[in-house]
């Protein structure tokens, strides 16, 4: 490693890697496409899917960006964060459902599970920010990280021995059942509701974020905690409300989740949280639109790809690696491009 | 701001987290966990001990403002019975609203547990005057001269760790024909009266002698010349060797299982203080290494694995600690330039990718998909040795002893490294990573050391567990083993060797004699990872370098020490601190 | 740039690294961007070997990004560095260490957990040898070699003036003074060919600010070392330097020699900025 021109070993390994992929992507979807195995319909059918899931993760990586942008940590425990506003909506709309409320006023049902859900997780943000993270705030990086990771271990093994290990599901709606049919695509309609409502949250959070006094003391944190704590912007109260509204887009996550996929569970949280972490940093973390776009485009490969890239190899169940996927994406965008599709490059 | 208005503000606001402590103990489930449990037989139960500690604590904490004794009583009393209050009210809207369709614990029996078996309204009453009292019990102990409350409350706690080594001590009397003296402490599951007074009388002596012992000690081996001292150590090391051999004989077959277990975990932490605690990298993705040790050493001594070699364990080892170091190298390439956060998220990728990758079914033709691998031989291939002075060895005692010699193994490798040009290099590196690397050390080079060293030690857990299992599945390398042995890093304190026995005796011991808690225990992990870090982040065996480090760094302003390596956003400003 | 006391030009420095004098870096063109803000424009810069060579400049002027693209924290924009006829340009901090360029920093940057000794023996990593696998089997060779860098630790404490009892005390509990030495003794632990200060009295009462530059001259002349200051305490600057590099807003705006660049306006100029003054 002493000159330039000549390559490490590190280099090599990283070489090899780039140029797997590109050669299996390539390989695997013309394989795939040219046996023609699904059908345009299908497709489209996957991609929608996978916006569906993609504005989920969307949402909780929302969560994630925000938390980043002002406090430099990844917290860890959002994705429990998330579970609980999916739990917590469970009950309310079993009763509801029980009562014969949910299936008379379905959409003024649906908004106070919503509700409910997003201000429960809202709740616990606030709460986990202020026990957990706010006593740690000069320590050296990896100490909140840590405390973060034990903090989602509690919080989901509380949720875990408060509410038990039953897989528990939501209630059906008539008003939900079946497919719409828009521009001569065929969508269920769970997915096109999961797409709107998910939508509404997106702007209403841009427009929050760009427009209000606590969303541009957001942006000022995010730029140097210390000048805008100088400038006269109560940085605990800020970081609170941050987190605040990661909750409350994480709750609201949970119960559009719990609509496309109906069961939730105490560990539901690990692996939405990561993939909304990937997303996140997929789009350049800190970053907003780059957190919704990421979540987008995470979904949607996460829907296609095994299928496009995997089945084209001949693999048999790629629909099971369809995580490792996700992962794969983490660790190649961390590897190869850490500051994401929409960041830059820091010079050195 | 010191005023009479204050202490009984905090009364209130320490009695209403004891409060909620208590609530949540008992509607998560560990209160009726531990409610059949006897403590002092035929006196009360784990159970009520544990809402007892609570209220307790509260007064406890409230009485060590200063002022008259009488107003820290007073607000010991009071932050009890806010306590108390709490629960109190929570039972009465218990028993008249069921609530059990949303908190599953909150069923009859605990509610008649929490009542006393008495009427709603009676049993809250008494629990509120209970805590109250528990309240001032614990202020009254605050205000004790630490002579008294130091005996006091170590002999309280040992007559606990008695009662609580009864699913240990009782049977493993029994079995050594010490029948009489099992019965005489312990009747009906729990630790009886002349047994408790005992230990307490016991302990509370033990814990006035102690000061005086300990300077005594210190003091002649102040006196000794260095000859002597190291005789005494040389003699403490050979006791402590000798105490690890003998440890299966003395606990017993059912617990040399246990020991197993621990003795697993030490190894596996031993590794991964390498990486977190000498290097500094957080890896989350520990398993792998885990994974790939235990799928190597299937895949080559197995006759049912898909390779089928069948080689013997011994001759299966190199070629996985070779595989270790490899895949060390390859995880640990990739990932060099990521600053903390993001190399622990990669990391664990990695370990999740692993684990998708040894569950599925494209890879089941070679790695056995869900089923794993059966038919792995034990580590010697037969299954009993005679052995010089321990006799005959079989059973778990087979895989204890080769783990036993693979610690003292990785204790001996990490100690020298420690102390060696590598362990400066990576204390710098871990300090501020630009300054070493501007000093001479390749950063990119002992990360990858650090990486490959950590993998082998995992890979060796990894060969001794499989042989131990005689199988493997992939459910077994999940995220949890990884927190589970980071954990137990960080429990005993970040870098500390001490610490990493310690912190797996307590994590994974500790559990075995309290089954109850089987099925908490990762609450209780998340909860003292937690603590932990805002408590006392450098572990409860630091050395003294380490805890200068973590608790100076909290004074410092801003946690960035440089350049950061990778962009964290648009817009982070780029050489921090120094005029450009 | 028509100053006459520009640096002298570009053909009368050789590249002589066997040479007992001669040219121990050669800077030419270098320029560092970032983002937008451009630190360093166009800087040429020369250090004859066993020089005193100073900078300064107004704050922001980009004398530390200067100082960093040298030990290779940074790597420059355009232009190129040689370095003993070796180009510095793509390498690595510690492969220039190895090289044998040392430096200090402005925020003192010690290894504050570890101890005194300890971090000038890290100092030294560069001149040891001992693998991973020398420290566990734990051999004559290693052995020897701890002793021998522990010893050299110990002079070069001495040497700077770090007091004996110190020792084996934490780098973080040490006064000030002593970590500004300590962190100089570091440096020197490489046996490093260049020096690389930077703000070496800063925070410093005079009397100390003088123990420091008498020190910094007899390192000079006993070691045989090249220096490189930056600076902001003219006292030390002019007292000390053989030549002084001005620069301002990330340019090269005077060079020469302490009684040149008194009287320079330009440099005048640049400290009281543009207002006048009576």
């Amino acid at each position: 490693m002493r000159r330039p021109g000549r390559l490490s070993l590190v280099d090599i390994i990283l070489w090899a890697l780039r140029i797997a992929i590109v050669v299996g992507v390539a390989l695997g979807s013309w394989a795939t496409l040219s046996a023609g195995r699904l059908t345009g319909a299908a497709w489209g059918d996957l991609i929608i899917g996978g916006i569906a899931l993609g504005s989920v993760y969307a949402l909780i990586a929302l969560g994630y960006t925000l938390v980043y942008g002002v406090l430099l940590m990844i917290n860890f425990a959002h994705g429990d964060v998330f579970m609980f506003g999916a739990l917590t909506g469970f009950f309310v709309a079993d009763a509801l459902a029980e009562a014969g409320f949910l299936d008379a006023n379905p959409i003024i049902g649906m908004a106070i599970v919503l509700a409910v859900a997003a201000l429960s997780s809202m709740i616990v943000a606030i709460v986990l920010e202020r026990v957990a993270y706010r006593p740690l705030r000069r320590a050296p990086r990896l100490v909140p990280l840590i405390t973060a990771i034990g903090a989602s271990l509690f919080i989901a093994n509380s949720v875990r021995g408060l509410y038990g290990e039953q897989v528990k599901a939501y209630p059906t709606l008539e008003i939900f059942a079946g497919k719409l049919n828009i521009f001569g695509l065929e969508i269920l309609k769970t997915r096109a509701i999961v797409i709107v409502a998910a939508v509404i949250l997106m702007l209403t959070l841009y427009w929050f974020v760009e427009r209000t006094k606590t969303g541009r003391a957001m942006r000022a944190i995010s730029e140097d905690k210390d000048t805008a704590a100088l400038m006269g912007i109560n940085v605990d109260r800020t970081i609170s409300t941050t987190f605040a509204i990661g909750g409350l887009l994480a709750g609201a996550a949970g119960v559009l989740y719990a609509i496309v996929f109906t069961q939730v569970h105490w560990f539901m949280g690990f692996v939405p949280g990561i993939k909304a972490f990937t997303a996140a940093v997929l789009g350049g973390v800190g970053n907003i639109i780059g957190a919704m776009l990421g979540g987008l485009s995470l979904g949607v490969l996460e829907s296609v790809a095994p299928f496009l890239l995997l089945s084209g190899f001949g693999v048999p169940s790629p629909n099971q690696l369809r995580d490792v996927i996700a992962f794969s994406v983490l660790v190649l965008v961390l590897i190869f491009r850490p500051y994401g599709l929409l960041g830059r490059p820091e010079s050195r | 701001m010191a005023g009479s208005g204050s202490i009984w503000r905090r009364a209130l606001i320490v009695g209403l987290i004891a409060g909620v402590v208590v609530l949540y103990l008992t509607t998560v489930g560990i209160v009726l966990a531990f409610a059949e449990r006897s403590f002092l037989t035929g006196v009360t139960s784990m159970g009520r001990l544990i809402l007892a500690i609570p209220p307790l604590a509260a007064g406890f904490v409230v009485g060590s403002r200063s002022g008259s004794v009488g107003a820290r009583l007073a607000a010991g009393l009071l932050a009890g019975a806010v306590s108390g209050a709490i629960l109190a009210l929570s039972l009465l809207f218990a028993s008249a609203v069921d609530i059990r369709g949303v908190l599953i614990r909150v069923s009859a029996p605990l509610i008649a547990f929490v009542a006393w078996d008495q009427e709603a309204v009676t049993g809250a009453t008494i629990n509120l005057a209970l805590a109250a009292g528990l309240g001032l019990a614990g202020a009254g102990l605050r205000v004790l001269p630490p002579r008294f409350r130091v005996p006091l409350m170590a002999a309280v706690i040992g007559v606990v760790i008695m009662s609580l080594l009864e699913r240990f001590l009782r049977p493993r009397l029994t079995e050594l024909d010490f029948t009489d003296v099992a019965r005489f402490l312990y009747q009906g599951g729990g630790l009886t009266i002349p047994a408790a007074v005992l230990t307490f009388v016991v302990v509370a002596i033990g814990a006035v002698a102690w000061s005086p012992v300990k300077a005594g000690a210190r003091r002649s081996l102040a006196g000794a010349d260095p000859g002597q001292r190291s005789t005494i150590r040389a003699v403490l090391i050979v006791l402590a060797i000798a105490t690890v051999l003998y440890l299966p004989e003395v606990v017993g077959s059912f617990f040399s299982q246990v020991l197993v277990s621990v003795g697993l975990y030490v190894l596996l932490g031993l590794g991964l203080n390498i990486v977190v605690g000498y290097a500094g990298l957080l890896d989350l993705g520990y398993v792998a290494f885990f994974a790939v040790g235990s799928y190597l050493t299937a895949l080559l001594t197995s006759p049912l694995s898909s390779l089928g070699f069948g080689w013997p364990f011994w001759l299966a080892l190199p070629v996985v600690i070779l595989g270790a170091a490899i895949t060390g190298l390859l995880i640990g390439a990739p990932v060099l330039r990521l600053r903390g956060d993001y190399l622990a998220i990669v990391t664990l990728g990695f370990g999740e990718i692993a684990r998708l990758l040894f569950l599925s079914d494209a890879l089941k033709p070679w790695l056995g998909g869900t089923q794993g691998i059966l038919g792995i031989p034990d580590l010697f291939g037969v299954p009993r040795i005679e052995v010089p002075i321990l006799g005959v060895i079989s059973g778990p005692e087979l895989t204890y002893y080769p783990l036993v010699l693979f610690c003292i193994l990785a204790i001996f490798v990490a100690h020298r490294l420690k102390y060696s040009r590598t362990g400066r290099a990576w204390n710098a590196m871990r300090e501020d990573e630009d300054v070493a690397e501007a000093t001479g050390i390749s950063t990119i080079n002992y990360k990858l050391l650090a990486f490959a060293m950590g993998a082998a030690v995992g890979c060796l857990g990894g060969a001794v567990f499989a042989t131990h299992l005689e199988s493997v599945f992939p459910g077994t390398f999940n995220i949890l083993v990884s927190i589970t042995v980071l954990s137990i890093v960080i429990l005993g304190g970040m870098g500390s060797i001490p610490g990493v026995v310690l912190g797996s005796l307590a994590l994974i011991g500790l559990p075995e004699l309290l089954r109850e808690f089987a099925e908490f225990k990762l609450l209780v992990y998340g909860g003292v990872l937690v603590l932990m870090m805002i408590l006392r982040p450098e572990g409860l065996l630091p050395d003294r370098a380490r805890q200068l480090e973590l608790h100076e760094a909290e004074e410092e302003t801003g946690p960035d020490s440089g350049p950061p390596l990778t962009a964290a956003s648009a817009g982070t400003p780029i050489g921090h601190g120094e005029s450009p | 740039m028509s100053s006459p006391f520009t640096a002298p030009s570009a053909d009368d420095t050789v590249l002589d690294p066997g040479g007992e004098r001669g040219i121990l870096l050669e800077a030419r063109a270098v320029t560092k961007r970032f983002e937008g803000l451009v630190a360093n424009r166009d800087i040429d810069f020369d250090i004859p070997r066993h020089s005193i060579v100073s900078i300064i400049g107004p704050n922001g002027a980009g004398k530390t990004t200067f100082f960093n693209q040298l030990s290779g924290i940074f790597q420059p924009t355009s232009g190129s560095i040689v370095f003993d006829g070796v180009s510095l340009v793509g390498l690595a901090p510690h492969d220039i260490a190895e090289l044998g360029i040392a430096r200090t920093y402005q925020n003192i940057r010690l290894f504050s957990a570890m101890t005194v000794v300890a971090n000038v023996m890290v100092g030294r990593h560069v001149r040891m040898k001992s693998q991973w696998f020398d420290a566990i089997l734990g051999h004559p060779g290693e052995r020897n070699e701890e002793e021998l860098a522990h010893q050299r630790a110990r002079e070069l404490l001495e040497m700077v003036g770090v007091r004996r009892r110190y020792e084996d005390d934490l780098a973080k509990n040490l006064p000030y003074g002593d970590q500004r030495r300590l962190e100089l003794a570091r440096a020197l632990a490489s046996d490093p060919k260049l020096l690389l200060l930077d703000e070496p009295t800063a925070g410093m009462n005079p009397g100390e600010t003088r123990q420091m530059t008498d020190l910094i001259a007899r390192l000079r002349r006993e070691l045989q070392l090249t220096i490189l200051l930056i600076e902001h305490d003219m006292k030390v600057v002019m007292g000390i330097s053989e030549r002084i590099t001005v620069l301002d807003y990330g340019e090269k705006i005077a060079e020469g020699t302490p009684a040149e660049i008194r009287a320079n306006p330009r440099v005048i100029e640049a400290y009281l900025g543009k207002q006048a003054h009576a």
